[in-house]
């Protein structure tokens, strides 16, 4: 029986740049590209970038500071993976190209002291150290560096919910990036160790659970962890979202919220990475429903969900990550929101530099779900 | 003075006063990336390590005026000025083979209003085609313009090659859900066609910008028929152990008006190896998936009047699931590595003609190909997938799974394996192409399809574009 396609090169599953391959010339998730949407530019959309890495290695082009800002414009979100038929990892190949360029002293000069700022202070905004786990339990909740040092109030807030709920969790990470961040930007090493340290602390705590605070750490230690660093949580840790387990206790009955009447006209962001992590978003959205009344739904929310910026874009590029949460949030006001609601911290803190400039508002689902307790 | 350094930067900046500097490209990244379409040639010519022709400027209007401006830029020093949209073109229509200067279409992407009582949206041509559908889907209409390209192609690129979609057995080509346009005249005027295109008002001359591909201005708006989301959908398939019988009973669909939405009957090789890929079916013969949608009764009664064609004519009931699984799978055949891709070399030969020539064409087309490229062991599969009353189109195509490596070798067999196919539609009564468009790849048997006749439109061509500025060496001109 005659095949209706060339075999697949057996080469990419040893090395991801080869995805781009059969990214090059496919168009199929032109649609969804927060990047592409934003700049309209066919060179800054997902075949673009794979063209430009997939000509690097034909010598069509060499990597300079033109083809190197072409490829630093991706926002690593996952979207054009998360909406591919047949899961091609191009996020992972342009990572891959971009950890050569890095090798190569070839990427710009800001990133290097970035990335040296990770390795010794695991985080990029503040010169401490990431702060020791202290004592031991079953559940352990992983706080990273933007609820430590842009949006503490989120870690407050989902503390206290989830003690209500009865579960008191061992901090973790407090101060540490999740990894994603020199990951995405082409220092595998150094991503490699962040991980590797939250990691041990999950072990040294004995913890079974791991809660995080937003989808960017689900991705952060599964899929980014596995895939791109070969690194896994210990044996029989389960991964969850707070954002899960307060709904399931909304559902049981074991959280009640009263209504808040200042909620008028609010729209649900799901937080960047949703979409590559397949996530519903059912739970924050019955979260918020609780408040009384229902959100006002994005354009681009749930599986097409665009990120807010809150990526590694803030860094390499911010003028574009500051375009994507600008997006986001005339995105809610053009379906009559004033208000926009989420819950992860880096989405927070950078909708809520934009949110000024066109007279709106952020407010952070944890904290809102604690100021409504019964 | 434009092939100069110095005329090069004269011109960059004219462009840069008209849109913003922000809005005008010509980093080597981006002239790389404009310099191929969806087309197997410049495809394999970037595959194989070779430079291909690139724009000199990548250039982002925001309206129809700044495109007007932008005209007469490149009418001044004669710059050709290639229309892109979403880059989807399997003919090489956006493929900047004069250089010049790419018009990108991507930033005319507002949805202008949606008329929930007439049943129309008003779009810009840059609004990429699934992301008009999800906003028309949220009031519950839709667009039944089901490309598979409809991820990447905008509404200007439906139209100016007259797409074909999924579902265009009852809804229509997209050049028949167009009530007007708004247009840019290669010399920079601005033009609307009337309201509506059912009239009398004259001679149907909004037509003239479709299927031109960009040679005769600018599409740049458009009014088009919408409809509500069908309630219902019924999806069937049938196995034919003929194709002769298979195909009858899709003239018989078609002629007792049954209105499927779709009736895709893939050739016994495409059976085989198609359908087996991606579907996971074993079947020998003509598997066909026919569909009926709308009111439930209505669909109900339709698709047991189809299934008694079919089975009157021995095709055997595969069943309802084996016709949704094709449905939900529909556009799977096109993501890499499951469609057609480099190393290999392919082309889509499509055609269509009226029903008394369809199946002669096919066997013509197939015989012709597979005899006299028997050495290079090509293959050679085909479905018919857009039906019309008088006729239906045939969805050909070639492979060759080892192609010559050197790169002009691979274009010089590419090329004489069109001119075999497009010589057997010719000479079997077809027309050159259906639904891709003729860009770069069928422009040279323009000519010979239009034959007489072909003067006259070359005549306004002359009149429209004088100085040839617009998308040269494309469909003919």
């Amino acid at each position: 029986m005659s095949s209706s396609h060339p075999p697949i090169d057996p080469a990419q599953a040893t090395d991801p740049i080869r995805a781009t391959d059969n990214c090059r010339y496919c168009l199929m998730c032109r649609h969804v590209c927060p990047v592409g949407e934003v700049t309209k530019l066919e060179s800054l959309s997902p075949h673009g970038w794979a063209l430009t890495i997939a000509s690097q290695r034909r010598g069509l082009i060499e990597w300079n500071t033109d083809s190197v800002g072409a490829l630093y414009h991706c926002a690593d979100c996952g979207l054009c993976r998360a909406n591919c038929v047949t899961d091609q990892p191009l996020p992972n190949a342009i990572v891959a190209a971009r950890n050569q360029v890095v090798e190569s002293g070839l990427a710009p000069r800001p990133l290097y002291t970035l990335a040296d700022a990770l390795a010794h202070w695991g985080n990029p905004y503040a010169e401490q150290m990431p702060v020791q786990p202290t004592g031991a339990g079953e559940v352990a909740l992983f706080v990273g560096d933007e609820a430590m040092y842009r949006w503490p109030a989120a870690l407050e807030a989902a503390t206290r919910l989830l003690e209500i709920i009865g579960i008191k969790p061992v901090l973790v990470g407090r101060g540490r990036n999740n990894g994603y961040l020199a990951s995405s930007l082409g220092f595998a090493a150094v991503a490699h160790d962040l991980i590797a340290a939250t990691i041990a602390e999950v072990a040294a705590v004995g913890a079974r659970r791991l809660l995080v605070l937003a989808p960017a750490d689900l991705y952060a230690f599964g899929d980014l962890a596995g895939e791109r660093l070969q690194l896994k949580l210990p044996e029989g840790v389960v991964l969850e979202a707070v954002t899960d387990v307060l709904d399931n206790a909304l559902q049981a009955g074991q959280l009640a919220l009263r209504h808040a009447e200042q909620l008028a006209a609010w729209a649900y962001v799901d937080p960047t990475h949703s979409a590559r992590i397949g996530r519903s978003g059912d739970a924050p959205r019955r979260l918020g429903a609780a408040l009384g009344g229902e959100p006002l739904e994005l354009f681009w929310r749930r599986e097409r969900a665009h990120p807010s910026g809150a990526t590694a874009l803030r860094f390499s590029l911010p003028h574009m990550a500051y375009l994507l949460a600008q997006a986001r949030l005339q995105d809610a006001q053009r379906q009559g929101a004033q208000i926009v609601v989420t819950e992860a911290p880096g989405d927070l803190a950078i909708l809520s530099e934009v949110a000024p400039r066109l007279g709106m508002r952020v407010q952070g689902l944890y904290e809102l779900l604690a100021s409504q307790l019964v | 003075m434009y092939g100069s350094t110095f005329g090069h930067q004269m011109v960059q900046s004219e462009l840069e006063e008209i849109v913003g500097a922000n809005y005008v490209r010509a980093d080597e990244v981006s002239r790389l990336v404009y310099s191929t379409d969806w087309s197997w040639m410049p495809q394999m010519w970037l595959d194989r390590g070779q430079p291909t022709p690139q724009p000199d400027f990548i250039v982002h209007p925001g309206s129809a005026e700044e495109i007007a401006e932008i005209l007469r830029i490149a009418n001044k020093y004669h710059i050709p000025v290639v229309p892109w949209g979403g880059g989807s073109g399997t003919q090489g229509g956006a493929a900047p083979v004069y250089g010049g200067i790419i018009v990108d279409t991507k930033r005319l992407n507002r949805i202008l209003n949606i008329d929930e009582k007439s049943l129309t949206v008003t779009a810009q041509a840059g609004v990429i085609g699934t992301q008009l559908e999800w906003a028309l889907n949220e009031r519950g209409l839709t667009l039944p313009h089901y490309p598979a390209s409809a991820n990447c192609a905008t509404v200007g690129g439906y139209l100016a090659p007259r797409g074909t979609g999924t579902i265009s057995t009852k809804y229509g080509k997209a050049e028949d859900m167009v009530l007007s346009m708004q247009v840019v005249l290669p010399n920079g005027e601005i033009v609307r066609t009337p309201v509506v295109p059912q009239h009398a008002a004259g001679p149907d001359w909004f037509r003239l910008f479709l299927g031109a591909e960009g040679t005769f201005g600018i599409i740049t708006e458009a009014t088009l028929q919408v409809d509500y989301m069908p309630e219902s959908r019924l999806l069937r398939a049938v196995l034919f152990s003929s194709l002769t019988d298979a195909l009858e009973a899709g003239r018989l669909m078609m002629t007792r008006r049954l209105q499927p939405f779709v009736i895709r009957l893939y050739d016994p090789a495409s059976t085989a190896s198609v359908v087996h890929e991606i579907l996971g079916y074993d079947f020998e013969g003509a598997y066909m998936v026919i569909g009926f949608d709308g009111d439930p009764d209505i669909a109900a009664l339709q698709e047991q009047k189809a299934m008694e064609i079919c089975v009157g004519l021995g095709a055997r009931d595969l069943g309802r699931e084996r016709g949704e699984k094709w449905w939900a799978h529909r556009y799977d055949f096109y993501y890499p590595p499951q469609t057609l891709k480099l190393p290999w070399m392919y082309g889509t030969t499509e055609t269509v003609t009226t029903y008394d020539k369809i199946e002669a064409l096919y066997w013509a087309q197939k015989r012709a190909i597979e005899e006299t490229y028997r050495a290079q062991k090509i293959r050679y599969i085909g479905h018919f997938s857009h039906w019309f009353h008088w006729g239906a189109m045939l969805y050909s195509r070639f492979i060759i799974e080892q192609p010559p490596a050197d790169a002009q070798e691979a274009l010089a067999l590419h090329n004489r394996v069109w001119n075999t196919a497009m010589t057997a539609v010719i000479d079997n009564g077809g027309m050159i192409n259906e639904h891709h468009g003729i860009g770069l790849k069928l422009a040279r048997f323009m000519r010979r399809q239009y034959g007489e006749s072909w003067p006259f439109l070359l005549r306004i061509k002359e009149t429209l574009d004088p100085n040839g500025i617009m998308n040269p060496g494309k469909t003919g001109f």
